[in-house]
């Protein structure tokens, strides 16, 4: 055998050794590399199946979102008329323009905040004829940064001034309706101070008989009076409450 | 041709192959190395992820408050356009 002969068959060896060698690695390599994937297919089936019901559920809430939201636009466009863009705008700067925009109109958006104090604007556009309501909205801002509460109470003039606050009724002197006040017609008693019914003819007799003694001045004792011999004694009043009436307290 | 000088050139051309195959060969197993503490990697954080996405459930509850929610307002509003006057 010639000596080239040789060499090629061991170069040849050689490579077929080199690419069993890194091959057998590469093989091994992608095994680990197939394990990996199956286990992230897994996790990420899991956030498939997890996230799947995120869209309905969205789209619902952002339906129901944008039902309430044009609802309040609607609203705050019919009540608040042509400064609608404006009191967004004054509460939410750069949303006047989308305000005008979702509902179909346009116009240039006037800052209402920048031109009445919050509430002014509100109240002047409810029609009550105030001042406040004739500036010009590109005129200087119409308002007192200091006493802005004193301006607006301002626009609703009042006897004795802004501050004046209405008196409180005068109850006693002349009273518009007293619970002791006499009755046109007098009365008629149908018992007696003992509970007995009083008949006809009997009231005045009746009434003369249980006139109560008049004080003497004197501190008077518990006794009762002899005075009377043949006037039975006297029971002792009866009793406020139940207290004595029951057997342990005979 | 001499057949002794093709044989010459055979083992040249052999030589030069082998340390060129063998380069590429441990590139190839150098790249298919580098993938699978990736993958490792990208699996954790996916099976992070689909945990954290246990929460989305509590998004059927925040929809029937949404629900709820819009239905008061819009009969607040309704209250409002009663009691308010119209521009």
């Amino acid at each position: 055998m010639k000596i080239q002969v040789f060499i090629i068959i061991v170069e040849s060896l050689v490579i077929i050794a080199a690419l069993a060698v890194y091959l057998t690695l590469t093989i091994l390599q992608l095994f680990k590399i197939n394990a990996g994937l199956a286990s992230t297919l897994t996790s990420v089936g899991e956030i498939v199946a997890k996230t799947a019901p995120v869209n309905g559920v969205v789209d619902a809430i952002n339906a129901n979102l944008v039902t309430a939201r044009d609802a309040l636009e609607n609203l705050h466009l019919k009540k608040a008329g042509p400064d609608a863009a404006g009191l967004v705008e004054s509460l939410f700067p750069g949303e006047g323009a989308k305000f005008l925009r979702r509902v179909g109109k346009s116009g240039k958006v006037v800052n209402v905040g920048s031109v009445y104090t919050r509430g002014v604007g509100i109240l002047a556009s409810l029609g009550r004829g105030a001042p406040i309501g004739a500036a010009h909205v590109k005129g200087p801002a119409v308002r007192d940064p200091k006493y802005s509460t004193t301006a607006a109470s301002m626009l609703y003039p009042r006897p004795g001034g802004a501050r004046a606050r209405p008196k409180s009724p005068v109850v006693g002197r002349e009273p518009v309706h007293s619970p002791y006040e006499p009755s046109a017609s007098p009365g008629k008693r149908l018992r007696d101070a003992q509970g007995r019914p009083i008949e006809e003819g009997e009231d005045s007799s009746s009434a003369q008989t249980v006139q109560a003694p008049r004080p003497s001045g004197k501190i008077e004792t518990g006794k009762p009076s002899d005075s009377g011999g043949d006037a039975p004694p006297r029971e002792p009043p009866p009793r406020m409450s139940v207290k004595g009436t029951r057997p342990w307290e005979r | 041709m001499d057949p002794d000088l093709a044989l010459w050139l055979m083992v040249i051309v052999l030589l030069v192959v082998i340390p060129v195959l063998a380069a590429l060969l441990a590139g190839v197993l150098k790249a298919a190395s580098s993938i699978p503490p990736r993958i490792d990697a990208i699996a954790g954080v996916a099976a992070a992820a689909s945990k954290d996405l246990d929460a989305v459930v509590v998004l059927l509850t925040t929809q029937n408050y949404i629900s709820q929610i819009t239905g008061s307002v819009l009969n607040y509003g309704g209250s409002l356009n009663a009691a308010l006057p119209d521009a």
